[in-house]
């Protein structure tokens, strides 16, 4: 491994540690305050294509180490699509069979690129109506398969699992660090199962307690894979609500329109949650004024192209000859 | 400290798994998606598909009498069993089964309190993918109890807070009509809104965060005293299609002990259709 020539033996050497971190590139023309400068983190450029590659594998290793998939047990998780995309691709070189259980609303895109990789699918009609007690769809049939197969399936289970935040707070946290030499002031992130959020923000905190953490989140009823609104934040165990300063609440159809203004003026090739925690900046930008952000970019556009005809007017239309 | 009025139809996890395997007891999950019994159910339950087991297949109503009499007979059920009911979506498919099992007569039918989430998230629970042999019976059903069930008629010529309760236990956009249906169902209606008179009071509100079902005093407090249910008089639950308004039905008249109380299975998918059926949207 070589990582100033860029030279593998696998796949997996390529992943982000403090040596190899996922890059930061600042946001231009879009950003109007230069006492403000925001840098987005690349998390697509991770090997399997996502900022889920870290949990992932941390998940995976934790799994191997501890000798639960011996004897050709697989894995069963729940997924939205990113964790699983990984997952599945990681756990298929390495050997293994991942059960992806996802929600319907899940674009086209995600549920094929799952099969790619090499998960079997298994795909969940969405919740009928938040309320409590009802709990997720794909969540508890996961862990229907984990209880009632044990002896085939282990389940990582993102939402309960501490490697999940270890991951973050061993690499994605230091990587940040390092990379703006300590200048940070505002943590940008979205939540899903809010190990991003949890493990970046208790590193960062212990190196410079003012840092403030903004979690970005969509409006209810939203339609942007792998976030959740605070409504739905109950289903993971790793959300620690004193780890974060603000929450802001953004309309989501501008998760949309945001990716594509970065698409088009900054070059970055940013999906939906991409342009909502980039929203989500440009409100505290306009409020504090000075400050050092670093936003996490999730995954790119490649996956949304049918979400994104839904909420673009015109990119559905002049497409035929 | 108030108790649910007819407190023998509801058990707890902890006395299902206590009386798994007993002889005269039966289990059955409904589930509007029976993915979730395939991939694991109770030892011994037998999975009914709400959709396409207890819904005629061809015009819009219960099963008849008769298809009522094979499900069961199909299922190993006798009139004398007691019949644990437990499923997916917080037991709403399962409440609406109850509702279905008390039509046709059926002595003892109780609810698994929390339903299959419950079970599923505690330790001490099995779950199997294995279906229980079955030993066919003859079942015969009595009724049906129509006393149970508001139709449409019925509705029309309602005054509601005058002579009855009507309570539509739909979420609050459902009821302001800022949305027909929950995002992505497939059942809906022309108009949204709600039929005047009505009280918007959420399924949701009679349930823990747990879905097991709240105590008797919050449920008398919540109902009577902050809803302004007026338990002297005849209600009607309605909701989209039936099956949260069979959840609410059951604590109003089990847990809560209401006389007359009925459900509208018709529910906002038939009543916002109607061609001039007044509709109220605040």
């Amino acid at each position: 491994m070589n990582h100033k020539i860029k030279v593998y033996e696998n796949v997996f050497e390529m992943l982000p540690s403090e040596e190899n971190p996922s890059p930061l590139v600042r946001i231009n023309k879009l950003n109007p305050r230069a006492e403000f400068p925001l840098y987005a983190k690349l998390e697509w450029m991770n090997p399997f294509g996502s900022v889920k590659d870290r949990a992932a594998w941390a998940l995976l290793n934790d799994l191997e180490s501890r000798g639960e998939l011996a004897n050709g047990r697989g894995l069963v998780e729940p997924t939205s699509g990113n964790t699983g995309i990984s997952l599945a691709a990681m756990a298929r070189a390495r050997g293994h069979r991942l059960l992806a259980v996802v929600p319907n609303k899940v674009p086209l895109e995600k549920k094929v690129l799952l099969k790619i990789a090499g998960a079997d699918l298994e795909v969940v009609s969405d919740e009928l109506c938040p309320a409590p007690g009802l709990g997720d769809g794909s969540i508890n049939l996961a862990k229907t398969h984990a209880k009632a197969s044990a002896k085939k399936y282990a389940m990582p289970n993102q939402y309960e699992n501490d490697k999940n935040w270890e991951a973050h707070y061993q690499t994605t946290g230091p990587e940040i660090w390092k990379q703006t030499e300590g200048k940070i002031t505002h943590l940008f992130v979205t939540l899903g199962t809010c190990g991003t959020v949890t493990g970046i923000a208790r590193f960062l905190r212990e190196k410079k307690p003012a840092v403030k953490v903004i979690a970005v989140q969509p409006t209810e009823g939203h339609d942007v894979p792998g976030l959740r609104n605070v409504s739905q934040l109950s289903v993971s165990k790793l959300f620690d609500a004193s780890l974060v300063d603000d929450i802001l609440e953004v309309d989501f159809r501008l998760a949309y329109t945001r990716a594509m203004e970065l698409c088009q003026n900054e070059g970055l090739l940013a999906g939906p949650s991409s342009g909502l925690v980039f929203t989500g900046a440009l409100e505290i930008v306009a409020r504090d004024q000075q400050g050092f952000g670093v936003m996490i970019f999730p995954d790119n556009i490649f996956k949304y192209t049918s979400n994104m005809i839904k909420h673009i007017p015109g990119l559905g239309s002049g497409n035929q000859p | 400290m108030a108790n649910y009025s007819h407190p023998e139809v509801l058990v707890e996890t902890d006395w299902v798994k206590q009386n798994l395997g007993q002889a005269g007891i039966k289990l059955i999950e409904i589930d509007v998606d029976t993915k979730g019994y395939d991939a694991g159910h109770i030892p011994g339950a037998v999975g009914f598909n709400w959709q396409t087991q207890l819904q005629d297949q061809v015009r819009r109503d219960l099963i008849s009498k008769e298809a009522f009499e094979k499900l069961l007979g199909d299922a190993g059920i006798s009139p004398g069993d007691t019949v644990i009911l437990y499923g997916d979506n917080n037991n709403w498919f399962a409440a609406y089964g109850f509702w279905l099992f008390k039509i046709y007569g059926h002595k003892d039918v109780r609810l698994m309190n929390g339903g299959r989430v419950k079970w599923l998230n505690e330790s001490d629970k099995e779950l199997t993918t294995e279906r229980p042999k079955i030993v066919p019976t003859q079942y015969r059903a009595s009724g049906p109890d129509l006393s149970l069930r508001a139709l449409l008629p019925e509705v029309l010529r309602l005054q509601p807070g005058q002579t009855c309760n009507l309570v539509d236990v739909r979420s609050p956009d459902e009821f302001t009509g800022k949305v027909i249906a929950p995002p992505g169902m497939t059942e809906t209606a022309q108009r949204g809104g709600h039929i005047p008179g009505a009280k918007g009071i959420p399924w949701s509100t009679a349930v823990n965060a747990d879905g097991t079902f709240k105590s008797a005093d919050d449920l008398h407090r919540i109902y009577f005293q902050e809803k302004g249910v007026d338990a002297k008089r005849d209600t009607i639950a309605y909701c989209r299609i039936g099956e949260r308004s069979s959840h609410t039905w059951f604590v109003l008249k089990y847990l809560l002990g209401l006389n007359n109380v009925k459900n509208y299975d018709g529910s906002w998918t038939e009543y916002g259709s109607i061609v001039g059926a007044p509709i109220e949207k605040s």
